[in-house]
């Protein structure tokens, strides 16, 4: 059998520690909450992060968890928050090489953060172009986006990564969005978009992101969406379907957890998810996992950036639900900010 | 009459993102948070600084076009001295 597909549950919802293996390519979509990750060792040893979802906090728990030693690159899809928080621990933590990015700077703290850390490190910024990256023995072929882009579209300007280990192939395309998958579609042969073994979900399924036509090229054995609670009803009820018309069996983070590939040298992989049981398009629930909604101010009609602005409008204490109240300002949590 | 401490309650967010009637907006934290895109001043865009204003129970918001332009700027020069000097052609890790 040329692919050895098996989805291994592991039950309880815990993730137990497991270093690469010598000899074979692991890809770990990481379970960040919403946002992307995805940890590439090569069967020699070297890794590479691309994108590190939104909490500086939670990959620094992964990275321990999956006894990551050090990264030799580091790639921030686009400069979003929820693909670049976590690229700040792993860069402080493991210096690493280079730093692949699509250009563009964010206006954002974070990204400010990012930038500020890989200066620190000594790392080498590399702008993203046509060119091959090859970690170990598995070839990257860089995709930048392709010419046209808005400037001012950080997702529509998101950088992808082809990963071929032997006969295997995956693709990830960050929160590119329609009109940069049709600049590819024009500039790349579609033998070079697909077929594809595992495909990252584009933009933790949204709606426009992935797309008909790009699938079409992608053809996808396998979809791992990264996605976590959230507010915008990601994955999409249209994407679902596009993976499902693609026939391609589809992961999600928020109900498997950490999903793992593990390619031997030739080609054949495994997949295998950290929790629950997967989901297929035959078998996947219909909607997604309940998720604790955040509470989504009105308007953010009050917005405090400190107890002493609160002091000042006389309306210490805040408590949750009045105008004004944010988790910041409470820092033991009781519901009861600026005591 | 001058208000005391009317600097206190003058804050910025960024605008990180939009997703359909939603922002993501960063807090001056660091932290995110979604906010509903019409509570926002209209027009708002990704990237947008956005300085808001908290006296008692009155909202001002407004684009402030100077610190995005200052902020995008900064990070831009910042970037391109990153990007300055990397290995051409293929690259072995």
């Amino acid at each position: 059998m040329r692919r050895l597909l098996v989805l291994a549950a592991l039950l309880g919802g815990s993730v137990v520690a497991q270093p690469a293996l010598p000899g074979v390519l692991t890809i770990r979509f990481l379970d960040v909450g919403q946002g992307d990750a995805v940890l590439i060792t090569a069967p020699e040893g070297q890794s590479l992060l691309y994108d590190g979802g939104r909490s500086e906090k939670r990959m620094t728990e992964l990275l321990r968890q999956f006894g990551v030693k050090s990264l030799a690159l580091v790639a921030a899809s686009h400069g979003d928050a929820d693909h670049i928080t976590g690229l700040i621990p792993a860069v402080q933590l493991f210096k690493p090489k280079l730093f692949l990015n699509n250009g563009l700077a964010a206006t954002t703290q974070t990204f400010g953060k990012l930038t500020a850390s890989v200066q620190a490190a000594g790392t080498q910024g590399l702008l993203a172009s046509d060119r091959v990256i090859n970690l170990g023995s598995v070839k990257i072929t860089v995709l930048p986006p392709p010419p046209g882009m808005p400037r001012g579209d950080q997702n529509a300007n998101s950088v992808g990564l082809l990963v071929q280990y032997g006969s295997f192939r995956a693709l990830m395309t960050g929160d590119s969005e329609t009109v940069e998958t049709a600049g590819w579609l024009k500039k790349y042969p579609a033998n070079v978009l697909g077929p594809v073994d595992v495909y990252k979900s584009i933009h933790h399924g949204a709606k426009n992101g992935d797309n008909a036509a790009w699938l079409r090229a992608v053809r996808p054995s396998n979809v791992v969406i990264g996605v976590g609670p959230n507010n915008y009803g990601h994955p999409t009820s249209e994407a679902l379907a596009l993976y499902k018309s693609a026939g391609a069996a589809i992961y999600r983070t928020d109900l498997n957890g950490t999903v793992t590939v593990t390619v031997q040298p030739g080609g054949n992989y495994t997949l295998s998810a950290a929790k629950g049981t997967g989901t297929t398009p035959q078998t996947r629930p219909a909607s997604p996992a309940p998720a604790a909604p955040r509470t989504i101010p009105a308007l953010p009609s009050v917005v405090y950036p400190n107890c002493a602005a609160v002091r000042a409008a006389g309306k210490a204490p805040l408590l949750a639900g009045q105008p004004g109240y944010s988790r910041k300002l409470d820092r033991d949590g009781d519901g009861r900010a600026c005591e | 009459m001058a208000r005391p401490h009317e600097e206190l309650g003058i804050c910025y967010v960024v605008v990180d993102g939009i997703e359909g009637t939603l922002a993501r907006v960063e807090l001056p934290d660091g932290t995110t948070e979604d906010w509903r895109l019409a509570g926002l001043p209209r027009g708002v865009k990704e990237g947008d600084v956005v300085r808001i204003d908290v006296q008692g129970g009155d909202v001002e918001m407004e684009i402030d076009h100077e610190q995005t332009d200052r902020r995008h700027a900064l990070g831009q020069r910042q970037l391109d001295a990153l990007n300055a000097g990397g290995p051409d052609g293929e690259i072995d890790l």
